[in-house]
């Protein structure tokens, strides 16, 4: 480590210190000093380490914590950075807050956002990138899918023999020819039939020819066993094989890989595709299927994005949505509730949400009048237009209330006549909501997730 | 449902972004409202689109990729859906699918990609630039204010016998510099509003959705429907 990079690092340590000590926070600031004092401090950093990147628009957060839980059955030591800490400051400060490792060379896992790829790679050469997927986002922020998978490739571009661990089932990552060495995975659970996706779906020209791609089997969105009838343009051969899907609730997955049986502490098929991700890296890595199966089954606290909160005798589970795919899954997951429910939709436009709501449009809240729901509420910031969105779903008005005001909403949630209430929040409606069940003394103090 | 209106969604398939297929979900709300049954149907690469055959017609934005493709395709159905629209056929043109109804638009590595022609603005590209945010605009025919939001980075001036969906209240509309936003030519709306604008602006439904049952149904009574009110939703 050179002087700079030295001092560069302590100083970042220090400042750690300070905001941890003294303002109980502070997770990219340190990273951000030590960046200003050296910018190339990651070279130094993350030289002593074997670093996997995990990228993609939905699921980096799960892939990460699930992928750190399966490594951890081989591997003792294992750097990874906190939720959200996925920019390049965050990142520093991941690695200045680790202990020196004493032997051999340990295993950084990262999270990393789909733009600071490059900022990664400038600097470190990883030994594998996972790719999970890519949705329409905030296309305020990075632009199109395929402006978002170019940003990934010029980062992976700078690590021509890093392994490529993908979701196979997502067309955009067979696009392009690449240097690297890529392993695929997938679903492969259904006999061949010939499917278009759904119409209001991304992303589902053939890269090859620009006609409209098939299917034989699909999942969610434009994910699937993809094939273009012009071209023959198909999905590449699975290295990792989901073989079979079985029981489903919202709580909880069951499914074969390579035909291996596993369960998740979890439901959506979003979080199965997750727990693929996690389970082709541990392959990877070496990790022996039943230590895999192990680590999936006694890791509950990793979806603590979903957890369980009571609320006078309600369990009400509390779901981050972001847009409109992540959306559709979970209201699918929902749906797979045998106990009648009530839902709450609150919404935020402040940046954290994405400023432009019109993604719920793109959300099939349709699927909701499936369902008898006694109860839905509308709130937030934003309550015109979820409260709109969910009347032209077909919401009836007798089985509607209207409330701004999140601490009402908590009122009105205690006197629903449904035990189970699933409450879908944009990230600043469910800061704002969390903030008033801690008052309320419901759960702890902070973020939780 | 009393009456039928048949909806051709213009590569709803491909030009789908910001929630533009709440568009269709507005439309068919109204319409249940005024006792219309929607048969919405989309048209797509490859497909052919018969004026005669349909009542109204949407065609959101997409995607530059998407938008490229559907630039070359559209060629094709150039000659009907001028047919539709210079026969008085409602039709709404959101972003992309506005610009596409010009004479070009400039794609994302600054090639110059043909529109149909069949409305007479072009749209130029503002560089590295775009227009993101909320926009009011106030038709003055009207008197009627529409809420939405824009994201755009193409810029649009329009043509002869075109006149603006509104002028701007607040937000930058068009192109930033003549105050108008969208364009109405007969019975065709154009805007940069996604959001999606029929949502927030069901006068607009209303509009169209009555234009296309006069059309239809020449002999018929639709003071009623043109009386639905409209609540506010944003």
């Amino acid at each position: 480590m050179s002087f700079r990079s030295g001092f560069a690092t302590f100083a970042g340590k220090s400042s750690y210190w300070f905001l941890h000590t003294f303002l109980h926070g502070g997770s990219s600031l340190p990273g951000k000093i030590t960046l200003k004092l050296d910018p190339n401090i990651l070279k130094s950093l993350g030289a002593k380490y074997d670093v996997i990147v995990i990228t993609g628009t939905n699921g980096k957060t799960l892939t990460t914590a699930l992928t750190v839980s399966v490594l951890h059955e081989k591997y003792p030591t294992i750097l990874t950075n906190p939720t959200g800490s996925n920019m390049e400051q965050g990142i520093v400060t991941t690695f200045l807050n680790a202990k020196n490792p004493k032997t051999g060379r340990p295993l950084a896992v990262l999270e990393v956002d789909e733009a600071n790829v490059i900022k990664v790679t400038q600097y470190i050469e990883p030994k594998a990138f996972v790719f999970t997927n890519i949705f329409r986002d905030q296309m305020d922020r990075y632009g199109e899918i395929y402006t978002t998978y170019q940003k990934i490739l010029d980062g992976v571009a700078l690590a021509p023999n890093a392994t490529i661990i993908a979701n196979g089932d997502s067309p955009i990552f067979h696009s392009k020819e690449l240097p690297n060495p890529i392993q695929y995975y997938g679903f492969d659970n259904e006999p061949d039939g010939d499917f278009k996706a759904k119409p209001n779906t991304d992303g589902v020209l053939c890269p090859n020819c620009e006609h409209i791609l098939h299917y034989h089997s699909l999942t969610y969105s434009n994910q699937g066993k993809y094939f273009c009838p012009n071209c023959g343009f198909s999905r590449p051969e699975l290295t990792y094989r989901l073989t079979k899907l079985g029981e489903q609730t919202p709580t909880s997955s069951e499914f074969d890989v390579d035909n291996h049986p596993f369960k998740i502490q979890v439901g959506g098929t979003y979080n199965i595709y997750n727990a693929l991700a996690a389970y082709s890296v541990g392959r990877f890595m070496g990790v022996d299927p039943d230590l895999i199966a192990k680590a999936f089954d006694t890791n509950e606290q990793v979806f603590g994005r979903q957890e369980v909160i009571n609320v006078d005798g309600k369990h009400v589970t509390i779901i981050l949505v972001k847009n409109p795919v992540g959306l559709d899954q979970v209201l699918h997951m929902i749906g797979t509730d045998t106990h009648p429910f009530s839902l709450v939709g609150l919404l935020n436009a402040n940046y954290a949400d994405g400023i432009d709501t019109s993604w719920i449009w793109d959300g099939d809240f349709e699927q909701l009048t499936n369902r008898e729901i006694p109860t839905v509420i509308t709130g937030g910031e934003r309550y015109k237009d979820i409260t709109f969105r969910l009347k032209v779903a077909g919401i009836p008005d007798e089985n509607h209330i209207v409330e701004p005001d999140l601490e009402k909403v908590v009122d009105q949630i205690k006197q629903v006549s449904t035990d189970h209430v699933y409450v879908l929040a944009t990230y600043t409606a469910m800061l704002q909501l969390r903030k008033i069940l801690a008052s309320k003394g419901y759960i702890k103090e902070g973020l939780g997730v | 449902m009393t009456y039928e209106l048949n909806v051709a969604h213009l590569y709803g398939d491909l030009m789908n972004t910001y929630g533009d297929v709440g568009n269709i979900l507005a439309l068919n709300y109204y319409a249940k409202q005024m006792d219309v049954q929607l048969n919405v149907k989309i048209v797509s690469l490859e497909e052919d689109f018969k004026a005669a055959d349909y009542d109204l017609a949407f065609f959101g934005g997409g995607q530059d990729f998407e938008q490229t493709i559907v630039s070359q395709d559209i060629q094709t159905k150039k000659a009907e859906l001028t047919k539709f629209i210079e026969s008085d056929g409602p039709l709404l043109a959101i972003c992309g699918g506005f610009q596409l109804l010009g004479h070009y638009y400039i794609g994302a590595d600054g090639e110059k990609l043909p529109g149909i022609g069949a409305l007479d603005h072009y749209t130029d590209k503002q560089d590295n630039h775009r227009f993101i945010g909320d926009i009011v605009i106030k038709n003055q025919e009207t008197g009627e204010t529409y809420h939405g939001f824009e994201n755009h980075q193409g810029i649009t001036f329009l043509g002869k016998g075109e006149r603006p969906l509104g002028n701007v209240v607040s937000g930058k509309g068009n192109n930033g510099e003549d105050g108008t936003e969208g364009a109405i030519y007969k019975n065709v709306y154009c805007s940069y509003f996604h959001g999606p604008i029929l949502t927030r602006n069901g006068d607009i439904a209303k509009h169209l959705l009555v234009a296309a049952l006069k059309r239809k149904y020449p002999d018929a009574d639709f003071s009623q429907q043109a009386a639905l009110p409209i609540p506010a939703t944003f």
